[in-house]
Formats: structure tokens, sequence, C-alpha cells
């Protein structure tokens, strides 16, 4: 009798080698083009070299001293901000009422409440600008708060009411029956309870915000331009090392935003999402 | 102690009328300012424009300009009423003048009574391939290595020759003009004219393998890496390197350079008519003209302009010079370019 090719513990080793080559293979795939930013960035040339000549921080340091994106990255991360907290009140609310307010047609309301995420942001954008040319109201502030409002808030409904339908509601009946009005239940059951999921949506919403390019393209004011938008135009006319050191300090900004909501909420409470 | 005059009411009143006046002043102050809303590149046009020339005109002109630099200008004067265009003068090139003017958007011609230094352009500024008036230009033409070893390029017909395989530069035609005027060119090289698909069609077949970019100043960096050894550039994105000991070299076609011409139009609905033509004089000044022409490497239109012997030597400063421009027929191009973009598509992506 021959004994079998494939004993029970080597398959369990043979799959974990697999999912674990699988996972770093996605990793590696998602973090490559991010290395080569990093590359790009601390390249002394002018222009993209690979393999880099040397290390060099003359384009963070043009980055930092150019008045322009400074200027750029003062304004993206003040509508990311007011966008962050407009999207995230509206958002939860909306969530909140979806889940629980026993709204007639809640699902239609849901698809619309999520359907700037199926429209081309391009033409968010364009229909803004029109309506805004329309009211006579130029290209204030606001009116980039608000398309930016308008294409963060899916992301705020969604994972919001995806904490709401796990929620077990007898906590809240408990509150209630043990004395709490409808405030303080909201505020110290309901609140806490669903925080992994508003948080997570608000981390969203600043990301898709910061990052905003084809809703940006028709609202920023002359004079007053987001980063991204900046950046587009800088590459019209020049392609060098800026580019990449702008790019580097976008993505640590982002990386610091992630360990801002692993120290608020917890990463575990949000990978349960 | 002498009292005042005024009760503790009175004296609130007048406090509070004051402090609102101090907070007004400004506002009423820059409310006489007129606005003159203009569109403007980046880069180190950008640079020269905000950091001298609009400050210079808005205090000689007592008005404010706010300078559009984020792309597409187009779309965006399109979208916004006749009436209260979003935009008083549009500078963009004159592909896109054509289409602006095309949709009614942009008026066709500069009175040159309201412009009087318009009178001092060369014939190709105001001819009647341009609309609005043309306050600069680049000659569209070859640029090159030389240190690759390559051999003596000096038609528009070496950019396909075989030896150029792998290391050829060229456009992403449908969004970049150097690509369009370019395949218009191959028209009247390997055809009976610009206006020859056909024969521009079967030479861009021919000119693969190419690199195709979408902005000019991807094309000087690829030249600069070397990545690209011989493309389709205009002047200017060769010659700004000039004194940084780069191997690199313009070369003007025997057969003429295409214009890439930078033109100003006015909108129909400005409301600051007057200072609107004033910006468009105020560029054509030549002062204007050498300080722009010297920082990015542009050619004047003006042709009383006298720069620097460095700049002089090799931008097209004379009217001979400027005979060798070739100017394309936006319009028609324009009328053409869905059927154009669709083919050229098609030709690339194989």
């Amino acid at each position: 009798m021959t004994a079998a090719p494939f004993t029970p513990r080597l398959t369990l080793r043979l799959g974990r080698f697999c999912y674990l080559a699988l996972n770093v293979a996605v990793v590696v795939f998602l973090l490559a083009p991010i290395a080569i930013v990093f590359v790009f960035a601390l390249n002394p040339t002018a222009y993209i070299q690979f393999p880099p000549v040397g290390v060099s921080l003359r384009w963070f340091e043009k980055f930092f001293a150019s008045r322009d994106f400074m200027s750029a990255l003062r304004l993206s991360l003040e509508v990311a901000v007011m966008t962050t907290i407009a999207a995230t009140l509206f958002g939860a609310s909306a969530a909140l009422a979806l889940a629980r307010g026993g709204l007639p047609g809640a699902r239609i309301i849901t698809a619309i409440m999520l359907s700037p995420l199926m429209l081309p942001a391009i033409l968010t954008g364009l229909a803004l600008f029109q309506t805004y040319v329309l009211l006579d109201v130029g290209r204030p502030l606001w009116g980039l708060v608000l398309g930016h409002t308008l294409v963060s808030i899916p992301y705020v409904v969604r994972t919001t009411l995806a904490v709401l339908q796990n929620f077990d509601t007898r906590l809240e009946e408990a509150a209630r029956n043990l004395g709490a009005g409808p405030l303080r239940t909201y505020f110290e059951v309901t609140l806490p309870l669903t925080k992994p999921g508003v948080m997570a949506g608000a981390v969203f919403a600043f990301i898709v915000s910061f990052d905003q390019f084809p809703v940006s393209l028709f609202l920023v004011s002359p004079g007053r331009e987001t980063l991204p938008i900046t950046l587009f135009n800088y590459l019209k006319f020049d392609l060098d090392g800026t580019i990449g050191a702008a790019s580097v300090v976008s993505i640590l900004l982002a990386v610091l935003v992630v360990f801002g909501l692993d120290r608020t909420v917890g990463l575990r409470s949000y990978a349960k999402l | 102690m002498t009292r005042l005059p005024l009760n503790r009411r009175q004296f609130l009143a007048t406090g509070a009328a004051a402090g609102i006046g101090l907070i007004a002043a400004p506002h009423v102050a820059r409310a006489d300012a007129a606005t003159l809303r203009i569109t403007g590149w980046g880069g180190k046009w950008g640079q020269t424009m905000s950091g001298e020339l609009i400050p210079a005109f808005e205090k000689e002109f007592k008005c404010k300009v706010e300078t559009d630099s984020a792309f597409p200008f187009l779309p965006k004067l399109q979208a916004s009423p006749r009436s209260a265009p979003v935009y008083d003068v549009l500078h963009t090139n004159s592909n896109e003048q054509w289409a602006a003017l095309e949709m009614g958007i942009v008026e066709a011609k500069i009175d040159a009574k309201q412009v009087p230094n318009i009178a001092d352009v060369y014939p190709y500024a105001v001819s009647d391939k341009m609309v609005g008036v043309c306050i600069f230009t680049s000659a569209i033409g070859l640029g090159m290595r030389t240190d690759k070893g390559y051999g003596k390029v000096s038609s528009w017909k070496d950019l396909w020759d075989r030896a150029y395989d792998g290391v050829r530069g060229g456009y992403v035609i449908p969004v970049n003009s150097l690509g369009q005027a370019f395949l218009m060119m191959s028209g009247a090289l390997f055809g009976k004219g610009m206006t020859d698909l056909d024969a521009a069609y079967a030479a861009m077949e021919k000119l693969k393998p190419v690199k195709l970019v979408d902005f000019t100043g991807t094309m000087e960096k690829m030249i600069l890496s070397g990545e690209v050894g011989l493309a389709v550039i205009h002047d200017s994105g060769i010659l700004r390197y000039d004194g940084q000991n780069q191997p690199t070299t313009f070369v003007a076609p025997s057969e003429g350079v295409l214009s890439l011409e930078q033109v100003l139009t006015l909108t129909p609905g400005t409301k600051v008519r007057e200072l609107a033509n004033a910006y468009v004089n105020y560029m054509l000044r030549p002062n204007v003209q050498k300080t722009l022409a010297e920082s990015v490497w542009y050619s004047p239109a003006n042709s009383k302009v006298k720069l620097d012997d460095k700049y002089n030597e090799k931008l097209l400063t004379t009217p001979e010079k400027v005979a060798k421009l070739i100017q394309p027929d936006w319009k028609w191009y324009n009328a053409r370019k869905d059927e154009i973009d669709s083919r050229v598509n098609r030709i690339f992506r194989a």
C-alpha cells in the first residue's frame, strides 16, 4: 500500500502558503506604484529616471517653498475638513432615518442617496457650475464644499447603514425601559455603537474630498485651486520630482488619517464593517 | 472737566456707525475697481504674469485681474450665459479659439481702434487663419538628442526613418494641438496638401512604433531623460533649457515650421470691454512682449520688439524668419475633428 502524496497536514501548509503568497502579491500590487512615487520624489534628476541616481530632498524643498502648492494644500485641507463635517452630519442622520424611520420608499431613497457614486463626478461638477452661474453666485468656497459633500455623502450613508443593519435594537429598548429619553438613548447608546461606521464614513469622506479632481475642475475659483488641480496644471507645463513630493505628502496625510482612526475608534472596529 | 455733548446712547450709535464704516471702507473702495477675468497658463508663463506683468497692469489701470489657470477653459465659458461670461478675455491656442468662435462665445476680431498696438504685429498674427489676435507664437519642428550618434536631421520626413524606431516621440492627437498640426503636416509631406487626410493617416500608420504623450511638458522630459531621441516639439520646449548643458537641439525642418499660436479674444458679453481691450493692447506692448518672450522663449508677434541677442538668434523675430511659419487651417480641422479622432485612435490603438 503506497502513502498518499498529500497528507492533511501538508495540504493545510500548502493552502496557507498559497493564501499568504496571494496576500503578498495583492499588497505588492497595491503598494508598488506608491513605492515608485517615493523613488521619483527622492531622485535628484529633473525627470523620471529608474533606477534613481541618488537621494535628494530638493523636490520637497521646492514643494514646501512654493506659494502655489502651499496655498493649494491649505485649501484642500480646509475643504476636506468642512466636507467631512457636512457629509458626516448629513450622511449619518440620513442613514439613521433610512434604517429606523420606517420611511415609505426607503430603498428608493437609499438608492438616490448612493447615486452620486454611479454618476461620473465630472458631470456633477459641470452641473453644479452651470447652476452657480445661473444663480449668479460665482464659484464660492461653499459651492466647492457642497460639490465635495455631494460625492462624499454616499460613503457615510453606506458605512453607517452597514453598522445599523447589525445593530441590536434591544439595547435601545433596554435604555428606554430604564428611563432614558430618546436623545439620551441616542447619545449614550446608539451613537457609541454606530461610531465605527460613522467614523469609517468620515475617513472616506475626507480622503474622497482631499483627492477630489473632477468636481473641483469646474468649481475652483481663479487663484484658489485645490492640490489635485494645481498638480494637474503643473503637469501640463512641467514634470519633475515636485509632483512626486506632493504625492508623497498626500499619501503621508492619508496614512495619518488612518492612524487617527485607529486612535479614536480602533482599526479592528473598522475592519468589522 | 468738560462733559462730551453725547449721551451714552448717542455715543454707542456713533461708535457702531464708525465701526461699520471702518469694516466696509475697503469693500467700498474695491467695489470701484473693475475686475478683469482672464485665462492663463501655468509654469514659467504664469510665474512671470503673476509676479510682474499682472500687478503692473492692475496698478496702471486701477483694476483687479482674476486669472483662471485651471483647465478646461472652453467648457466653463460655454456653460456660462452669453450675457455674463465667466471670462472677459480668453487666452488659448488657435484650435480652441476657432472652436470657441464656432460656438459663438468669442468675437472673431479685435477692434484695431481700441488696440493700437495691433498695427505693429506681423501679418500672421491677424491673418484669415486667426481668430482674435496672436500675441506670441512658437515654431513646431523636431527636437532631438545630440549625444546618441544620430545622423543629420533636416526634414520632417527624417522622423519616419527606421533608425528612430523605439525612440520616436509624438502626441495623442485628439488632445494635443501639436499632434493635430503634425497630422495636417503629414498630409502635406506625403499627399496633396494639409487637407489630404488619407495621406496623413497612411503616414501615421508608417510612423509606428512611436511613444505618444498628452502634454508637451512630458515630451520635454522624455527627450531630457533620453527615452525619446527624436520628437515633434515646439522650439520653446528645447530652447528653455539653453545654458543648462543639455544634449538636445531644435531642428527647423526644411519644409517649414508649424505655428503654435498664443491667441487672445474678447467674449461678446464682457461688461468691461474697455479694460479687456486695454489688456490686449498691454500684452502687445514691446516691453511686455520682450519680458514674456525672454522668460518662456516664445516669438513675439509685435514686429517692433527688440530681444537680447541670445533670444534674437533663435526666435522668429524678423519678417524673413516669420515667413517660414505654416499656419494650420484650424477651422477646417475642427469641422472634421470627431472623424479624425476616431480614425487616429484606431490607428494607434493597434
